[in-house]
């Protein structure tokens, strides 16, 4: 077996596998089908100041290898994920990391404040800067540089666990918002959100998803992740989150030898939701056939041509 | 739910693009708890459809499990080329169930197109209860009929054409039917206009009303908040986040007929 151990800022994670937000609800859906303890961390569903009720349907599609959605952040709200879900968090022993999302720089301070209020085990906090979802939202955090950084800096005031901001790859220039979260003091990036999609059906003539316009995911935006997360690697020095297609343990490598530090199963979660456990046991294999002792050493190893 | 790998029985056409399925799903066939409830398929094992297909049990007997399926896309097209001894990933059983059918009422079941999978079911289910009741199935034409037209045995099939059972939509035979038995329940399960008829008809004169309800879905659990409607005036435990929608995956499929707000 290979060492998984990963460590971000002062947090140590048993492996790199994590479940990404808005793929895995509040982790307690599916006691069944997976045993959440054996993930390296799970990524909360977005939570907003107040619930939020979401998009009207159709919220998803399929598209090839992946799919389309506009959920619209529909969320319980930060009352009652400090009341209902902490307590559960208390008795597991993986780490969670809350997603959380705001209109304004105000609303994300806000629910930081209220859960840094009160005692958790939460090891951090993932900011959601690029949900293309809604229409006032992240997303305009997530596409400026200066507001990127105002937000990171304002966060980083208020709590001394992790700071993860998770970006956008519908920017033209994903590797200077990641600066501009580094500089600000974030303790890492995820990348990617989802890709900006639109799914038409060609008989009724009608657009698939409500909102016109959704967020894909899936096997089909791997290769965006990918130079995503190795541009940024080659600019940042904090570590790098990869999101985006994972459903193998050969897609976490990949991942890695891009330059990430940790990775997010998102959508291959609906199909399989113990996939997760595969993954890791497949990334040892994988290890173990190359001789590697930590996973930790294929980060940022890809070999390029140029 | 329970995730099974199972081994299909038999693969057959009943109808024009209408196929049955059966398949050995003993877990699943177990768990199961009745008329409505549903199994996620996993037809094929690339990433080309990432997302499973929800289909209707038809029948849970005998360590087997069935559902009736429509041809359109695909996924139902890959559905349709598998033949005996092989296998697909079942997720399931998952969501709820028709209640009350065996509480003195006198049911009647309408099934349109593929919807007709759990009709069959509850018919089943209220011939081994010995309990009357009568089933009505909608379709475009006769050819996707597999049933015989028969109302001595309480069975009507409409069709839109006319060339099986009665022309017209499957509110032709209820209109009569409720005046002979006026302690009806109406149990649906098929397109939205058609339950959108059987919902107003249901209000207009009174009735009770449960209608089993199709979504787009994604993980068939809950996760991906994806297969919501609008509800109202509903008392249900809501997996939606919010009480204006409802999760038909963990909700529903079947719901009374006030709680559904087709807009």
């Amino acid at each position: 077996m290979a060492n998984l151990t990963v460590t971000i800022g002062n947090e140590s994670f048993d492996n790199p596998i994590w479940v990404a937000s808005g793929t895995f609800g509040y982790g307690t859906e599916a006691p069944e089908l997976v045993d959440v303890n054996q993930l390296g961390a799970i990524v909360t569903k977005s939570i907003t100041r107040q619930p939020r009720e979401g998009n009207p349907p159709p919220r998803i599609v399929e598209s090839p290898s992946g799919m389309i959605n506009s959920i619209g952040l529909a969320n319980i709200g930060v009352e009652k994920y400090i009341k209902e879900l902490l307590p559960i968090y208390e008795g597991l022993s993986t780490k969670i990391i809350m997603n959380i999302a705001g209109i304004d720089i105000q609303e994300y301070v806000e629910i930081m404040e209220m859960v840094e209020s009160v005692s958790s085990v939460i090891a951090g906090y993932e900011i959601n800067i690029s949900c293309p979802n809604v229409k006032k939202g992240g997303m305009e955090f997530g596409v400026d540089c200066e507001m990127t950084a105002k937000l990171t800096e304002k966060l980083r005031g208020i709590t001394e666990r992790l700071i993860i901001m998770k970006l956008s790859p519908n920017v033209s220039d994903i590797v200077s918002i990641g600066l501009s979260a580094e500089k600000a003091g974030a303790d890492a990036v995820s990348a990617i959100n989802t890709v900006v999609g639109m799914s038409i059906n060609a008989k009724t003539e009608m657009s698939d998803i409500y909102t016109t316009y959704g967020g894909l995911s899936g096997p089909a935006i791997k290769p965006i992740g990918l130079a995503a997360v190795h541009k940024l690697y080659k600019k940042l020095g904090i570590p790098i989150i990869g999101i985006g297609g994972i459903v193998t343990g050969e897609d976490a490598a990949e991942y890695m030898l891009a330059g990430a530090t940790a990775v997010q199963v998102g959508t291959a979660n609906f199909r399989h939701p113990g996939i997760t456990e595969n993954i890791i046991d497949s990334l040892n294999t994988l290890l173990n056939d190359s001789n590697r002792s930590f996973s930790s050493e294929l980060i940022g190893k890809v070999r390029t041509h140029s | 739910m329970i995730i099974e790998r199972a081994r299909i029985n038999s693969n057959r056409q009943l109808a024009h693009q209408i196929w049955e399925m059966q398949f050995e799903a003993p877990q699943i066939a177990t768990a199961y708890k009745g008329s409505g409830q549903f199994i996620n398929i996993l037809a094929r094992d690339d990433w080309n459809h990432p997302l499973r297909r929800p289909m209707s049990i038809a029948s849970a007997e005998g360590g087997c499990v069935s559902i009736i399926y429509k041809l359109f896309g695909g996924m139902t097209k890959v559905l349709s080329k598998k033949i005996s001894g092989e296998t697909v990933e079942l997720l399931g059983p998952l969501g709820n169930t028709f209640s009350n059918w065996n509480n003195g009422s006198y049911p009647i079941l309408i099934g349109g197109g593929v919807g007709l999978a759990p009709m069959l079911n509850l018919k089943q289910a209220c011939e081994h209860n010995k309990i009357d009741h009568t089933i009505i199935i909608g379709a475009r034409s006769g050819n996707e009929h597999f049933i015989d037209h028969d109302p001595t045995k309480n069975i009507y099939l409409t069709t839109d054409d006319g060339s099986i059972g009665e022309k017209g939509t499957v509110m032709g035979p209820l209109e009569g039917l409720i005046k002979e038995n006026t302690n009806a329940v109406l149990y649906a399960c098929g397109p939205e206009p058609m339950l959108k008829a059987v919902k107003e008809f249901a209000m207009k004169n009174n009735m009770n009303a449960q209608l089993s309800v199709e979504s787009y879905m994604g993980c068939g659990i809950g996760l991906c908040q994806g297969c919501v409607i609008q509800r109202k005036n509903s008392e249900i435990q809501s997996h939606s986040y919010h009480e204006k929608y409802s999760l038909v995956c963990m909700d529903g499929p079947v719901y009374q007929a006030t709680e559904v707000d087709f807009g």
